[in-house]
């Protein structure tokens, strides 16, 4: 009877807890809060939207939150469109939330983190790839010309 | 916790609501510092208290044209019963909204191209063949301190130029009839047309909402719109609007207040040809109109008369209208006198 007397007040807690995971009536044993890319969009034109979610949660189901998008497919301008909620994926980072690597390699880019080492590893990987090509065709190209011209003198 | 959403709920409202006044007065305030008077040895501003009397003055306030029925959605009246008080509400918000729809957009220098590189990193050059366009979509942060950088296929970090702005600001944060793309109006042979139809406020509505005040878009169109109306003497299409204000400001500049002056002393506004030269002077004063005026402290139709013997470029045609102008008020006065 004396609860009654008091008001119902609901506290939306917004950080990662065991409190919140109980009033999603999920338990999470050890999950964390994560930001990452949620896939969205039709067949052969995906989108992605830039997201922090639990862990344990399915890729596109039920977020905590929309951070940002991302358009993989360039534009009229030749432009990949990403936009970030740099506030609130500061407080999520706060938080203890992992961005995941995709997501770390973006903000790279952006200039918000420091450049992740894959890009630049994948950057000197393209040029060195490059650099053999140009090697390999260079003898190439001095074998096909003595070819050419010995059937030529034959 | 909920105490700060509730607040950072109430200030998108506020923001929302106000959005358009609040960014064109942040964009006035950015733009020029205090309210500074002439006598500060600077020349006088568009912001300035004075202009801005002068300019509203002569601008009118014709309740018919400004309340003059809108092609809108047709949907049926509604009724609302009201005791006498809140009538009188109701008419003072319909007055409040009246002069904000007469408020003059802000006349601003045209912006500067920003060419800021933020970070120059070559060895990424190759690894993309597309531009990245990162936005900040923070949303209590004014447009003008948003960050948009762009990171190029060959490494280079660097600022978003103004267009790229504009188009990004408008794709995360649309305004209500603005288009990504400018439409095809604003370029010159179709203008030209619009101008034929006599639809030069329509023009500077849409030119109003289309672009930012101190882009060279929206400079372009109006100086055009506003030559045309001083070639053709169409000075009555924009009276009582929101941008004879503007009108009159490019003329005074420009110094072709001639024909102005003629259809005002036409239409018998001599107190508004009066203020007109009177923002001259105060624009340019050190012209022999300017010197004159101020040794022989002139007033009203004098001013007009001194203007239109030293520095006006149609002399003929002003005196011309003076003297009709002063036949007919002899004439009316000849006859109110008479019995």
């Amino acid at each position: 009877m004396h609860l009654l007397h008091f008001p119902l007040v609901v506290i939306r807690v917004a950080f990662p807890s065991i409190l919140s995971a109980s009033l999603l009536l999920k338990h999470y044993h050890g999950g964390h809060v994560v930001i990452r890319l949620a896939l969205g969009g039709c067949t052969n034109r995906p989108f992605y939207r830039i997201v922090a979610a639990y862990n344990k949660r399915a890729r596109d189901s039920k977020h905590i939150e929309q951070l940002g998008s991302f358009d993989p497919l360039p534009n009229l301008y030749n432009e990949k469109l990403v936009s970030l909620n740099f506030q609130r994926i500061k407080y999520w980072i706060a938080c203890g939330a992992h961005p995941t690597k995709p997501v770390a390699k973006l903000l790279g880019l952006s200039g918000f983190f420091p450049l992740h080492p894959m890009t630049v590893t994948k950057a000197e990987r393209l040029r060195k790839t490059a650099a053999q090509k140009e090697a390999l065709g260079a003898p190439e190209e001095g074998s096909e010309e003595a070819s050419e011209s010995k059937p030529e003198t034959a | 916790m909920a105490a700060f959403k509730i607040t950072r709920r109430l200030i998108r409202d506020v923001e929302l609501k106000s959005a358009v006044l609040f960014r064109c007065a942040r964009r006035t305030l950015c733009s020029e510092s205090a309210n500074n008077s002439p006598t500060d040895g600077r020349s006088p501003r568009f912001s300035d208290k004075e202009v801005q009397n002068i300019l509203t003055k002569i601008t009118g306030l014709d309740l018919q044209k400004a309340f003059r029925p809108v092609k809108q959605e047709l949907k049926p009246p509604t009724y609302r019963l009201m005791t006498d008080a809140q009538l009188a509400q109701a008419t003072q918000k319909a007055m409040q909204v009246a002069k904000e729809r007469l408020k003059m957009p802000p006349v601003l220098p045209e912006r500067k191209p920003i060419d800021d590189v933020l970070a120059e990193d070559k060895f990424l050059e190759g690894l993309e063949t597309v531009k990245y366009v990162f936005t900040d979509i923070t949303y209590n942060i004014p447009h003008r301190e948003r960050f948009i950088v762009i990171r190029e296929p060959d490494g280079t970090l660097r600022k978003a130029t103004w267009e790229e702005r504009d188009r990004m600001v408008q794709l995360y944060f649309p305004r209500e009839g603005r288009r990504l793309t400018p439409p095809p109006v604003f370029k010159e042979e179709n203008l030209k047309v619009v101008f034929l139809q006599d639809r030069h406020e329509d023009i500077l509505d849409l030119c109003l909402v289309q672009f930012e005040p101190d882009s060279p878009d929206y400079r372009r169109v109006h100086n055009l719109t506003y030559e045309d109306i001083d070639k053709h003497g169409k000075y009555d299409l924009l009276r009582s609007t929101r941008h004879f204000g503007g009108m009159v400001w490019y003329l005074v500049n420009g110094k072709k207040i001639d024909g102005l002056l003629i259809d005002m002393i036409q239409r018998d506004l001599i107190q508004d040809a009066a203020s007109v030269i009177h923002l001259y002077h105060m624009l340019h004063p050190r012209g022999s109109s300017a010197k004159e005026a101020g040794e022989q402290q002139a007033q009203g139709i004098d001013l007009v008369k001194i203007f239109a013997r030293t520095e006006s470029q149609k002399a003929g045609y002003v005196e011309l209208a003076l003297q009709a102008y002063q036949e007919t008020s002899t004439e009316c006065s000849a006859q109110s006198s008479s019995p």
